[in-house]
C-alpha cells in the first residue's frame, strides 16, 4: 500500500515538474524568439518587460500588504539614473552595478517602509508620492541627471562571438530579470509565510497576537519590493534615453494602474497589466494628445469598471463554470460526541523563554491603573493572579473593563501604572508581538482572522514564531527542501489542531470568510493552541457557539489545565465560569469587587448584586 | 480649501481639481476673446467647472466608493480624470497660452511698503469672505451641522435622515464653484494654457496637506503658508527653491503631524512626546 502511495507520489512530482520544465522551455523559446526580432519590437517589448517587474514589485506591497505605495517610480528613478551614471560616469562593470542598485533600492525601502509605520492608508499612499516628486523635482534640478532632457542610458555589453546565436543579449538579460522576479513572487505565495502575510493586511491584530513582528514585516518585505525596483531599473537604464518625465507622479500611478488592470494579488496579474497598458497606446498610435486621454481613460475604466482586474474576471467566470458540476461542500462541523479531546500535544521544542522565580502565578497582574481618556479611569487599583495550570474566569458587567484588562494583559493597550507579570518576567512595557515569546496566547471576542483564506491557514499563523527565518526563506521557498517540511509540518498540526477542537471534514479548507461565527471562535481556539502557550487568554470564546461547541470548549480547557497550561477566560455566561474555572474574578465599574475559589465568589453578596441580578 | 470641502463630507480627495479650475480659465478666456462680455464668459466659466466637478462625481468617484479594501480608488479615477481634462483641453485650444482677461490687475496700490495689484487684493478679499461664510454655514446651521454630522459618520447621518448622496453632490458643486472663482481670481496672474491645472492642483493639494486634510479653514491658512515659505525659499535659499520646497515642507508636517498643523496642535504635541519617549526606551 505505502508502496502505491509512493509510486502514486513520483507520479504527481513528476508530472508537476515537467509542468514547470515545460513553462520553462516556452518561457527561453519566448526569449530566443524575441532576442532575433527587429530593434522596434524588442524596445517595445522590453519596457513591457520592465513594467511588468515594476508591477509585481509593487503587487508584493500593494495587494499583498496593502501598502499603496506611489514611490515605485522614485525608487524606479533612483536604481535607473545611479545605474546609467554609474556606467557612463565612473565606468562600472554592467553586473557589479546590479546589486549595488538593488541594495541602494532595497535600503531606501526600508526607510520609505518605515513611513508606513507612523502613516498608514491613504497618508502612506501620499507620502510616497511626495517622495515620488521630490525625487522628480531633483531629477530635473542637478547636472549630472541633465535636468530636463535627461541622459543617454549606457549600451548593454553584447555577447561573446560564442554566444552570438542567442541574439540581442539585452533581451536575455530582461527576461532573466523577470524570471527572477516571477520567481521571487510566486515562491512568497507558495510559502507558508503567505498567509501570514495577508494577517499583516487584513488582521493585524491576530497577526501580533501570534507574535508576528508586524511592523517589521512591513519594512523587509516594502525593502524587498524596493529591491525588485532596483533590478527593473537596471534593465531600464539600457533600453535608450532616461528623463525624469518617465519617473514623475503619474509613471506611479500607472503601476498601481497596471496591477490592478490586471489583478491585484495574482501571480500573472501584474504581468498582464503591465503588458497591456505599456502596448496598447503604442499600437493604438494616435496623435500625443489622444493618447494621453486615452490613458486618462483607461485609469478611470480600471477602478470603476474592472476593480478586481482582468485575472479576477477570468477565474470568476472559471469559477462560475465550475461551480455547475461541483458538490456541494459538506458543512457541518463534526464533533467528537464522546468529548474524548486529545490534548494538544505540547512539546519541548517550542522556542520560549523559560520562566524565573518561583513564584505559584503564571500570570500576575498587580495594582493596574488605566484611562483611555485623562480623568476617566476605566480600570482601578485591579490585581489578578492566576495559578499555573489553573482555569481563572474574569466576570462582570458590560462596560465593566473586561477587555480592556484582557488587552492590557495582552498589550495591545499600554496601562498607565501597575504591573504586569507572565512567568516571573515583568512584561509590561513590551509590545504585543513579543509577548508570545513569554508564553502568552489570545483569542478575540471579534472577528480578526484573515477572511480570505482557508481556516487551516489562519491556524497556521499561529505557529509562526515557533519556525525560524519563515519571512526570510520566502523569497525562495521551492528551492530548499527544508522548507517544504516546514510546509508540510505547518499544514498537519493546524489540521491536527483543528480536528481537536472539533473541526473535521471540509472545514480545515473552508475560508473564514465562508464560515459560521462559531466555527471562527474554533478555528481562533486551535490558533492560540498551536502556538502551545502557558497562559491562554480567551475573550469571550463561547460568543456564537452552540451547546455542542460550548461542551467542547469545556473539555478543551480542562484538558490544557490538566498539562499545566494556564487559562484566564472572560465570559458572560456565568454557568460555564462557575463550571469549569477553580478561580474567579469579578470587576465591576474598573474595580475590583471580589477574587477568590469559584465557590467562594459564587455566594459572594456583592457578586450577586453586581452581577448575578440577585 | 475646494479640496477640503470635498474631502471633509466624502472622504475624497479630487486630484482633478487644478485641471478643473484650468478649463474655468480656458473657458473664460476663449469666450471673451470671441468679443463675450467678460462679466458674461466668467459666468460660464464658473458653470463648466460647476459642472466638471459633479461629471467627476458621478464618473470617477461615486462608483468607485463601494469598493472596500482599495479604499482610495478615487485617487486613481480623478487623477485620470484630470488627465483626460487636461488633453481634451489641449486637443481644443492647443498647447500654447493665451493672455487671460487683465481684469483688475493693472490697478496697483502700495501696501505695506510694497505693491499690491487690485486683483491680488481682491483674492485675498473673496479668500476670507469665502471662509467666513463657509464656517458660518458650517457652524450656525442646521445644514452644516448635518454636514459635520455626514462626515463624521455617514451611516448613522442617514438614519436620522441626512441625503449623504445630496450632500456629495452638494459638496462637489461647491468645490466646482470654488475652484471656478479661483480660476477667475488667479488667472489674470498668469497666462490661460491646458497645462497650468497640473501646477496649481499641486500646489492646492500641498496646502491642503500643510493646513490639514480634514479642514476647509485650516487648508485655506496652509495655502496662505504654502505662498509666504515659498516666497522666504526664493529669498533665502536660492530661485529655484520655490519648486522644491514645499514638498519637503509637506513632507515634514506629514511625518510630524500627519493631520495637518492645524488641525493637530494636540496629536502633534502628543506624538513628539511619544516619539521622544520612544527614543529614551530604545536607547
Amino acid at each position: 500500500m505505502s508502496e502505491a502511495l509512493t509510486q502514486k507520489n513520483q507520479t504527481r512530482i513528476f508530472k508537476k515538474s515537467s509542468g514547470y520544465l515545460f513553462i520553462i522551455l516556452i518561457y527561453l523559446s519566448g526569449t530566443l524568439l524575441l532576442a532575433h526580432t527587429s530593434n522596434y519590437n524588442q524596445g517595445l517589448l522590453l519596457v513591457a518587460v520592465v513594467f511588468s517587474i515594476l508591477a509585481l514589485s509593487l503587487d508584493l506591497v500593494a495587494g499583498v500588504l496593502g501598502l499603496y505605495s506611489l514611490g515605485h517610480a522614485g525608487l524606479f528613478a533612483i536604481s535607473a539614473y545611479s545605474v546609467t551614471i554609474l556606467i557612463n560616469n565612473y565606468h562600472w562593470n554592467t553586473f557589479l552595478v546590479l546589486p549595488v542598485a538593488i541594495i541602494a533600492c532595497a535600503l531606501v525601502g526600508i526607510v520609505i517602509g518605515g513611513l508606513s509605520l507612523r502613516v498608514s492608508g491613504l497618508y502612506f499612499a501620499i507620502t510616497t508620492f511626495l517622495f515620488t516628486l521630490i525625487i522628480n523635482v531633483l531629477l530635473t534640478k542637478l547636472s549630472i541627471t541633465g535636468s530636463y532632457q535627461g541622459i543617454p542610458g549606457p549600451m548593454f555589453p553584447n555577447f561573446g562571438s560564442g554566444l552570438a546565436g542567442l541574439g540581442t543579449s539585452l533581451v536575455w538579460a530582461c527576461s532573466g530579470a523577470l524570471a527572477i522576479a516571477v520567481f521571487v513572487m510566486w515562491s512568497i505565495r507558495r510559502s507558508s509565510t503567505y498567509p501570514v502575510l495577508l494577517a499583516v493586511r487584513d488582521a493585524e491584530q491576530f497577526a501580533a497576537s501570534m507574535g508576528v513582528k508586524t511592523s517589521r514585516t512591513r519594512v523587509l518585505y516594502f525593502a524587498l519590493s524596493a529591491g525588485l525596483v532596483g533590478l527593473a531599473g537596471w534593465a531600464f537604464s539600457f533600453l535608450g534615453f532616461i528623463n525624469p518625465g518617465q519617473f514623475g507622479g503619474t509613471a506611479s500611478i500607472n503601476i498601481l494602474v497596471m496591477v490592478i488592470f490586471g489583478g491585484m494579488n495574482t501571480l500573472i496579474g501584474p504581468i498582464v497589466g503591465a503588458t497591456f497598458i505599456s502596448l496598447f497606446p503604442v499600437i493604438v498610435a494616435w496623435s500625443p494628445l489622444w493618447q494621453e486621454v486615452i490613458f486618462g481613460v483607461i485609469f478611470v475604466f480600471v477602478v470603476v469598471v474592472v476593480p478586481e482586474g482582468f485575472v479576477g474576471f477570468i477565474s470568476r467566470i472559471i469559477r462560475k463554470l465550475r461551480e455547475g458540476n461541483s458538490t456541494e461542500p459538506e458543512h457541518a462541523p463534526t464533533f467528537n460526541e464522546n468529548s474524548a479531546v486529545e490534548l494538544l500535544s505540547i512539546s519541548s521544542k517550542a522556542r520560549r523563554i523559560e520562566p524565573i522565580g518561583d513564584s505559584p502565578y503564571a500570570l500576575e497582574v498587580r495594582d493596574i491603573n488605566f484611562s483611555y481618556i485623562p480623568g476617566v479611569q476605566v480600570l482601578q487599583n485591579v490585581s489578578l493572579a492566576a495559578k499555573k495550570g489553573s482555569i481563572h474566569g474574569l466576570i462582570g458587567p458590560n462596560g465593566s473593563g473586561k477587555s480592556t484588562l484582557v488587552n492590557l494583559i495582552a498589550g495591545e493597550l499600554q496601562l498607565s501604572e501597575g504591573n504586569i507579570f507572565l512567568n516571573g518576567h515583568s512584561v509590561e512595557k513590551m509590545h504585543s508581538y513579543d509577548r508570545p515569546k513569554y508564553g502568552l496566547m489570545r483569542t478575540f471576542q471579534t472577528s480578526v482572522m484573515v477572511k480570505g483564506v482557508s481556516t487551516q491557514a489562519n491556524v497556521g499563523i499561529g505557529l509562526y514564531s515557533r519556525y525560524k527565518w519563515l519571512a526570510t526563506r520566502a523569497v525562495v521557498w521551492p528551492i530548499f527542501p527544508g522548507n517544504w517540511k516546514t510546509s508540510r509540518a505547518i499544514g498537519a498540526q493546524s489540521i491536527n489542531a483543528l480536528s481537536k477542537v472539533g473541526l473535521k471534514g471540509n472545514w480545515p479548507d473552508t475560508k473564514v470568510a465562508d464560515s459560521p461565527h462559531g466555527v471562527e471562535q474554533l478555528t481562533q481556539l486551535a490558533a492560540a493552541c498551536v502556538g502551545q502557550p502557558s497562559v491562554l487568554l480567551l475573550d469571550e470564546p463561547l460568543a456564537g457557539l452552540s451547546k455542542g461547541e460550548t461542551q467542547v470548549v469545556s473539555d478543551i480547557l480542562r484538558l490544557l489545565s490538566a498539562s499545566g497550561v494556564t487559562v484566564i477566560v472572560v465570559e458572560h455566561q456565568t454557568r460555564f465560569i462557575f463550571d469549569v474555572c477553580d478561580e474567579v474574578t469579578v470587576i465591576a465599574a474598573g474595580r475590583m469587587v471580589a477574587t477568590g475559589k469559584a465557590s467562594d465568589v459564587r455566594v459572594n453578596d456583592q457578586v450577586r448584586e453586581v452581577y448575578l441580578g440577585q | 480649501m475646494s479640496y477640503a470641502i470635498v474631502f471633509y463630507v466624502t472622504r475624497v480627495v479630487n486630484f482633478a481639481t487644478g485641471q478643473v479650475m484650468m478649463s474655468a480659465i480656458m473657458v473664460t478666456t476663449a469666450l471673451s476673446m470671441k468679443n463675450l462680455p467678460i462679466s458674461l464668459s466668467i459666468i460660464i466659466g464658473i458653470s463648466t467647472s460647476i459642472i466638471l466637478s459633479l461629471i467627476i462625481y458621478v464618473i470617477g468617484v461615486r462608483p468607485v466608493q463601494r469598493l472596500d479594501r482599495f479604499s482610495f480608488a478615487w485617487l486613481v479615477s480623478t487623477i485620470g480624470i484630470g488627465i483626460v481634462i487636461e488633453s481634451i483641453a489641449a486637443v481644443i485650444w492647443g498647447v500654447g497660452s493665451e493672455p487671460f482677461p487683465q481684469l483688475l490687475n493693472g490697478k496697483t496700490f502700495a501696501f505695506l511698503g510694497g505693491r499690491l495689484t487690485a486683483q491680488q487684493a481682491m483674492c485675498f478679499l473673496v479668500a476670507i469672505f469665502i471662509v467666513a461664510a463657509y464656517e458660518v454655514l458650517r457652524r450656525k446651521t442646521l445644514f452644516g451641522k448635518l454636514g459635520m454630522a455626514i462626515s463624521s459618520d455617514p451611516e448613522i447621518a442617514s438614519t436620522i435622515g441626512g441625503n449623504v448622496k445630496g450632500y456629495a453632490i452638494f459638496a462637489f458643486a461647491i468645490s466646482g464653484l470654488l475652484v471656478g472663482i479661483a480660476g477667475v481670481l488667479v488667472g489674470p496672474t498668469s497666462f490661460a494654457d491646458a497645462y497650468l491645472g497640473g501646477t496649481f492642483g499641486i500646489s492646492g493639494f500641498v496646502a491642503l496637506m500643510i493646513g490639514g486634510i480634514e479642514s476647509p479653514v485650516g487648508a485655506m491658512f496652509g495655502g496662505f503658508i504654502l505662498g509666504i515659505l515659498e516666497s522666504f525659499a526664493v529669498t533665502y535659499i536660492n530661485s529655484e527653491a520655490a519648486s522644491w520646497f514645499p514638498f519637503v515642507t509637506v513632507l515634514l508636517v506629514l511625518l510630524l503631524a500627519p493631520d495637518g498643523i492645524f488641525t493637530s496642535g494636540k496629536a502633534f504635541s502628543k506624538n513628539f512626546l511619544k516619539m521622544l519617549t520612544n527614543t529614551k526606551r530604545a536607547m
